[in-house]
C-alpha cells in the first residue's frame, strides 16, 4: 500500500513501494497524461512536479514519496490555463505531443522558480526533455512568452 | 450537369440531405474495389455505399471525416481546411472526427495509409470539389428558397445571399427548410466542378490554430499507450537476441510464479512470420508483466539471422556491386559507358550509410479484446486498413478460421509519433495472440528496450558512384545502389493483391526493383548519361527487418547525390551553386509534366512510362494527381536553390575552419516533388573533429502553403531530423541483433544541439505539395559539403561523427 497526493486528491494506492511513481500515475490512477518514454530518466516525457520541483516519475519510487505534493500536467491549472499552456498554445508547439506533457511540467517548474529566464537558462533547464519530432525551436520561444504572461498575470 | 439516371451510379457523386432537418452527408462512390483481391480477407459487400468526407449537421455545425493518422502533422486541420474553403462555411464551425478503421469504413474510404507526405498532395483536389459540390448544392437549394436565380446566389460564411434583394439564409435554415439530393457524375461532373482561383482563398492558406493541440497541452490527447479496458491484463515482451527469425524453444516460468500478480507466459504463434521467437508475460499490472518478463528463462533457437553483423553485411554489399551482372536499371539514360570508356578525368567514390531507426516518443503497443465475434485492436498506427488486414489473416492464420468470419475493427488513437515506424502490426498481433490465451483483454506494451530490439530501421546502404569530366563538363553518372529493399517484407501486402515491387526492369529482365529503396537517386539535374543500378540484399531485408523512415531512400540517395555532385565541382574547379543552377534547367526528363491533368503520363514519357508506382493504392477512383506538382520540375529547385542561397549569403567570406554547403532534394517521390534547397553554416573543430552546426537555411516551394505556421514549424522538425541523422543517429548490428537500446546509446537531437533556422516558403501556386518529410533530405549533403568547405575533408558516410572527421583530417 502506498499513500500519494496527486493534484490535491489523496489515493491509497495497492501497489508495492518500490513500484516506479509512473506506472502508479499512468496505470492505477489513470492520469494518462505523464507518458512513458524511456523508464531511465534520460527524456522527460514522464515529467511531474513533486513539492513543485521537476522529477521524472520513472526514476521515482512511490514510496519514497510518501507525505508529498505531486502534480501532473491534469493538475496544474484548474481550468488547463497555466501561463505555460497558455504559451504552448498561442505558439503552436505540439506536433504528435506526445512529449509535451513533461516539456509543460519543465517548463512550468522552471518559470516558477525563474521567473525570466535567459534563452541559455530556458536551454539548460529544457535540454532533458527529448521531442523527437523537434519543436524545439518553438519551445524556446514558448518558455519566454510563458514568462512574460506570468509576469503580467501575478 | 447532374445525371438524369434515376439509379444512383456507384460512380456518382452524392450531395443529399437524408429529411428536411437532417444533416448533409457528400461523398464520392468508392468501392472495396481499390485493393484487387481484398475481397477475400474483407468481405464487403458489393452494395454502392457513398463515403462520406464531410457531414453538415442542421444547425450548421460541419463535421470533417479524416482517415489519415494524426502523428503531428495536424493533418485533419490542413484537410479541414480544404473542404471549408471551397463550402464556404465558417471555420469556426468546422470540427474533425476520425473515422475508426472497419471493413465497411474501407468500403467507404478506401485505403486508410499515412505515408510519403502524401496526405495534401494526393486529397487536395478530391476534398476542394467535395467541398464546391456542397457549396453548389446549398446554393441551389438556397436560391429556390429564396425564390432567386442561381446565378444571383452567392455562398460565403455559411449564408446563401441573393445579390439582387440582399436577402439571405444561412446554411443552417436552408438544411431545415428543404431537402436536397444533388447529383454529380463521376469522373465527369465532378471533376468540371470548378475550384476557385487562389486569390479567393479564405481559409487556405491560413495559419488556423491546429484542432489537436489542445488536447496536447493538458493531457487529454489519447494515444495507443493511454487505452484502458476494463479487466484488461498486462503483457510485456521476452525477446530473442536476433532481430528475426529466432525460435522459442522452451519457457520456464518457476520464477516468475512467485511475482505478485503474475498470470502466464504465452509463447506468440509465430509461424505466420511475425513476431519470431516472442513471448510475453502477462500481469495484472505493467510493472509485475515486466518482472515476470525478467524472470522468465527462455530458451531459443536463433534462426537463419543469428550472426548477421554490419561488417559482414557490407563485405556482402562489396562483392555484390563488383558483380556487374546482378541488380537492375532504375534510370538508364544516353551512353553512360561510352562517356566513362572517353573521360579525360574520372570521379570515383564509395559512400556507406548507417542504420536509423524511428524512436518515436511513445514506444510500440496494441490493447485487443474480443467481443463476441469483433477483435477490437486499440492503437495508434499509420494505417488502419493494413492493421485490420493483417490482423484478419493473422486471426485466420491461427484460429484455422475462413478470413470472411473474422470481423476486426481498429480503433485509431493519436500517434506519440509515426515517421513510417507505425506501419507495422507485429504489437497487435501478439496482443491479439495474447488476448486470445488468457481470454481477456490484454494491452501490450513495448519497453523503450523492446522498442529499439524490435524496430524496423531504415536499411545500411552502400553506394559507388562514378563520373566522368570530358572537356570541362560533366558528362556522365553511374550511381549503383545495394542496399536491403524493404519491399519484399511488406509482401503480405501480397495477400491483398499488391506488390510493393517493380517487376519490371527497364531491361525487360523481370528483375526487381523497389522504388521506395532507390528513389531519390533518379534527380532533377539535367545530364544525358546516367545511369542507377538498384541491387538488393535480400539477407539485409529480413535479418534487420528494413523499413521505411521519414524521406525512405531519399535521406541516403540525397546525401549521396549531393555530396557527389560537390565532389564533381571541386574537379571541375567550379561552384556548387553554379554547377548545380547549370544542371537544373529543367529540360527533358527534368521538366516535369506541364498541367498533365489528372490522365497518367503519357508513354513517351520516360518518368511516368517507368516509375510506375506499384502501392495498393486506389489510383483508379483517387485519381492521384501527382503529375500537378511536378509542373515547373527543376526548374523550382534552381528558384529554391537561389533564394536559400542569397538568404544564407552563400559565397560570403567565412572565419577558418567555418563553412557552408548547400544541398537540393526533391522529395518525397519522383511524382510528387517538394522543391527544397537547404544551406548548412558548420564551424569544425580541427583537433577534435567536433562540428558544430550553427545555422540551417531552408527554402521550400510545395506549390501552396494551406497552413503557413503549421508548415514552417514541419519545415524546421524535419531539417533538425536531418541534423540528428547526420551528426549522432546509429543503429548498429551484431549477432543478429540491434546494439542500441535507449536513448543512452541512440542519440537524437537535443534542445543544446539546435541550431539556428531560418525557413523561407517559396509558394508558387502550384498544386501543393508535402511539408512534413523533404527538408530533412538537405541536411546531411549540406553539412557534409560545409565540412569539406570548413576543413578539405570528404565525409562519404553516415552518420559523420567527430572521430570520423577527426581521422579524415590526420590523413591528409
Amino acid at each position: 500500500m502506498v499513500a500519494l497526493t496527486i493534484n490535491g486528491y489523496s489515493y491509497l494506492v495497492d501497489a508495492p513501494p518500490d513500484t516506479p511513481l509512473l506506472w502508479i500515475i499512468r496505470e492505477e490512477l489513470r492520469l494518462s497524461g505523464t507518458k512513458y518514454g524511456c523508464g531511465i530518466g534520460l527524456c522527460g516525457s514522464c515529467t511531474v512536479h513533486v513539492n513543485g520541483e521537476a522529477v521524472r516519475s520513472c526514476m521515482v519510487q512511490a514510496g519514497d514519496v510518501e507525505g508529498t505534493s505531486i502534480t501532473t500536467i491534469e493538475g496544474l491549472h484548474y481550468a488547463d490555463n497555466h501561463p505555460v499552456q497558455q504559451a504552448w498554445i498561442e505558439m503552436q508547439v505540439p506536433q504528435c505531443g506526445y512529449c509535451q506533457s513533461g516539456q509543460i511540467m519543465q517548463a512550468a517548474a522552471l518559470i516558477s522558480a525563474n521567473p525570466s529566464p535567459s534563452r541559455d537558462e530556458i536551454v539548460e533547464a529544457m535540454d532533458g526533455n527529448l521531442c523527437r519530432c523537434a519543436t524545439y525551436s518553438s519551445i524556446v520561444g514558448a518558455v519566454a512568452r510563458a514568462a512574460e504572461i506570468a509576469g503580467s498575470e501575478a | 450537369m447532374s445525371t438524369t439516371d434515376t439509379q444512383l451510379s456507384r460512380r456518382d457523386f452524392m450531395v443529399r440531405s437524408m429529411a428536411t432537418g437532417s444533416g448533409l452527408a457528400l461523398g464520392i462512390g468508392f468501392t472495396h474495389s481499390v485493393i484487387p483481391g481484398a475481397h477475400a480477407a474483407t468481405a464487403t459487400a458489393e452494395a454502392f455505399t457513398p463515403s462520406i468526407w464531410f457531414t453538415m449537421m442542421p444547425n450548421g455545425h460541419t463535421s470533417i471525416h479524416v482517415v489519415k493518422s494524426e502523428m503531428g502533422q495536424h493533418i485533419g486541420t490542413a484537410l479541414a481546411q480544404i473542404v471549408a474553403d471551397e463550402l464556404e462555411v465558417n471555420w469556426q464551425d468546422v470540427t474533425i472526427n476520425y473515422p475508426e478503421g472497419s471493413a465497411e469504413n474501407f468500403a467507404v474510404y478506401g485505403l486508410a495509409y499515412t505515408v510519403n507526405s502524401g496526405s495534401v498532395t494526393t486529397e487536395f483536389d478530391r476534398l476542394s470539389r467535395s467541398g464546391a459540390a456542397g457549396r453548389i448544392a446549398l446554393v441551389e437549394a438556397g436560391a429556390a428558397l429564396l425564390g432567386t436565380n442561381v446565378e444571383d446566389a452567392v455562398a460565403a460564411n455559411s449564408r446563401v445571399t441573393d445579390s439582387v434583394s440582399g436577402r439571405s439564409l444561412s446554411y443552417s435554415e436552408i438544411l431545415t427548410q428543404t431537402t436536397i439530393e444533388r447529383r454529380f457524375s463521376y469522373p465527369d461532373d465532378f471533376r468540371g466542378i470548378p475550384l476557385k482561383n487562389r486569390a479567393d482563398y479564405k481559409i487556405i492558406g491560413q495559419s488556423k490554430p491546429a484542432h489537436d493541440i489542445p488536447s496536447k497541452t493538458n493531457g487529454s490527447a489519447r494515444y495507443g499507450i493511454d487505452v484502458h479496458i476494463p479487466n484488461m491484463a498486462y503483457g510485456a515482451l521476452v525477446l530473442p537476441r536476433a532481430r528475426y527469425g529466432a525460435k522459442a524453444l522452451s519457457v520456464d516460468d518457476s520464477q516468475a510464479q512467485s511475482i505478485p500478480g503474475y498470470i502466464q507466459a504465452v509463447t506468440v504463434d509465430d509461424s505466420f512470420g511475425k513476431c519470431t521467437g516472442w513471448v510475453v508475460a502477462i500481469a495484472e499490472t505493467f510493472p509485475a508483466a515486466m518482472s515476470a518478463a525478467q524472470a522468465l528463462e527462455v530458451e531459443w533457437d536463433p534462426g537463419p539471422h543469428g550472426d548477421v553483423s554490419l561488417e559482414g553485411l557490407l563485405e556482402e554489399y562489396r562483392a555484390l556491386q563488383a558483380d556487374p551482372e546482378v541488380g537492375a536499371p532504375w534510370v538508364d539514360q544516353g551512353d553512360v559507358d561510352g562517356s566513362l570508356a572517353n573521360a579525360d578525368e574520372l570521379v570515383e567514390s564509395e559512400y556507406t550509410t548507417d542504420m536509423v531507426v524511428h524512436a518515436t516518443m511513445e514506444p510500440l503497443n496494441a490493447t485487443v479484446h474480443q467481443v463476441g465475434d469483433t477483435w477490437h485492436v486499440h492503437t495508434g498506427t499509420q494505417s488502419t486498413s493494413f492493421a485490420r488486414m493483417t490482423l484478419t489473416a493473422y486471426l485466420a492464420h491461427f484460429l484455422g478460421k475462413p478470413a470472411e468470419e473474422i470481423k476486426v475493427i481498429v480503433h485509431q488513437r493519436v500517434l506519440g509519433g509515426g515517421f513510417g515506424g507505425k506501419q507495422d502490426y507485429d504489437e497487435i498481433l501478439a496482443a491479439a495472440y495474447c488476448s486470445h490465451q488468457v481470454a481477456r483483454p490484454v494491452k501490450l506494451i513495448q519497453t523503450r528496450e523492446t522498442t529499439f530490439a524490435t524496430s524496423f530501421p531504415r536499411t545500411p546502404t552502400l553506394h559507388k558512384l562514378r563520373g566522368s569530366i570530358q572537356g570541362g563538363a560533366f558528362t556522365a553518372m553511374q550511381h549503383d545502389i545495394v542496399c536491403g529493399y524493404m519491399g519484399p517484407r511488406f509482401s503480405v501486402g501480397k495477400a491483398y493483391g499488391s506488390d510493393w515491387l517493380q517487376l519490371d526492369a527497364d531491361d525487360g529482365s523481370g528483375r526487381d526493383i523497389d522504388q521506395w529503396s532507390i528513389g531519390g537517386s533518379d534527380h532533377w539535374y539535367t545530364l544525358d548519361n546516367h545511369r542507377v543500378r538498384a541491387i538488393n540484399h535480400d539477407q539485409t531485408t529480413w535479418a534487420v527487418q528494413a523499413s521505411a523512415l521519414r524521406t525512405v531512400s531519399n535521406s541516403y540517395n540525397y546525401f549521396v547525390v549531393e555530396s557527389f555532385l560537390d565532389e564533381v565541382a571541386h574537379r571541375l574547379g567550379k561552384d556548387p551553386l553554379e554547377l548545380r543552377l547549370s544542371m537544373l534547367t529543367g529540360e527533358g526528363t527534368s521538366r516535369g509534366i506541364p498541367n498533365a491533368g489528372y490522365e497518367p503520363g503519357t508513354g513517351s514519357d520516360y518518368y511516368m512510362d517507368r516509375l510506375w508506382i506499384s502501392l495498393p493504392w486506389p489510383s483508379e477512383d483517387s485519381w492521384i494527381p501527382y503529375e500537378s506538382a511536378t509542373v515547373g520540375g527543376a526548374k523550382r529547385l534552381a528558384n529554391v536553390l537561389r533564394v536559400a542561397a542569397g538568404k544564407a549569403g552563400y559565397g560570403k567570406r567565412m572565419p577558418k575552419n567555418h563553412g557552408m554547403g548547400i544541398a537540393v532534394s526533391a522529395a518525397e517521390e519522383r511524382q510528387s516533388p517538394t522543391w527544397v534547397a537547404g544551406v548548412a553554416e558548420v564551424a569544425v573543430d580541427p583537433e577534435s573533429g567536433e562540428i558544430d552546426l550553427q545555422k540551417l537555411t531552408i527554402a521550400m516551394d510545395m506549390g501552396i502553403a494551406i497552413n503557413p505556421v503549421n508548415a514552417v514549424a514541419q519545415i524546421k522538425g524535419a531539417a533538425l531530423w536531418g541534423a540528428s541523422q547526420v551528426l549522432s543517429e546509429r543503429l548498429t548490428v551484431k549477432d543478429g541483433a540491434f546494439e542500441q537500446h535507449n536513448f543512452d546509446t541512440y542519440l537524437p537531437i537535443r534542445l543544446s544541439q539546435v541550431p539556428e533556422i531560418d525557413v523561407e516558403i517559396v509558394e508558387s501556386g502550384n498544386h501543393p505539395s508535402g511539408v512534413g518529410e523533404p527538408s530533412s533530405t538537405v541536411v546531411a549533403p549540406a553539412v557534409a559539403n560545409a565540412v569539406f568547405n570548413a576543413v578539405g575533408v570528404r565525409m562519404r558516410h553516415m552518420p559523420i561523427t567527430a572521430d570520423a572527421v577527426k581521422a579524415a583530417l590526420k590523413a591528409t
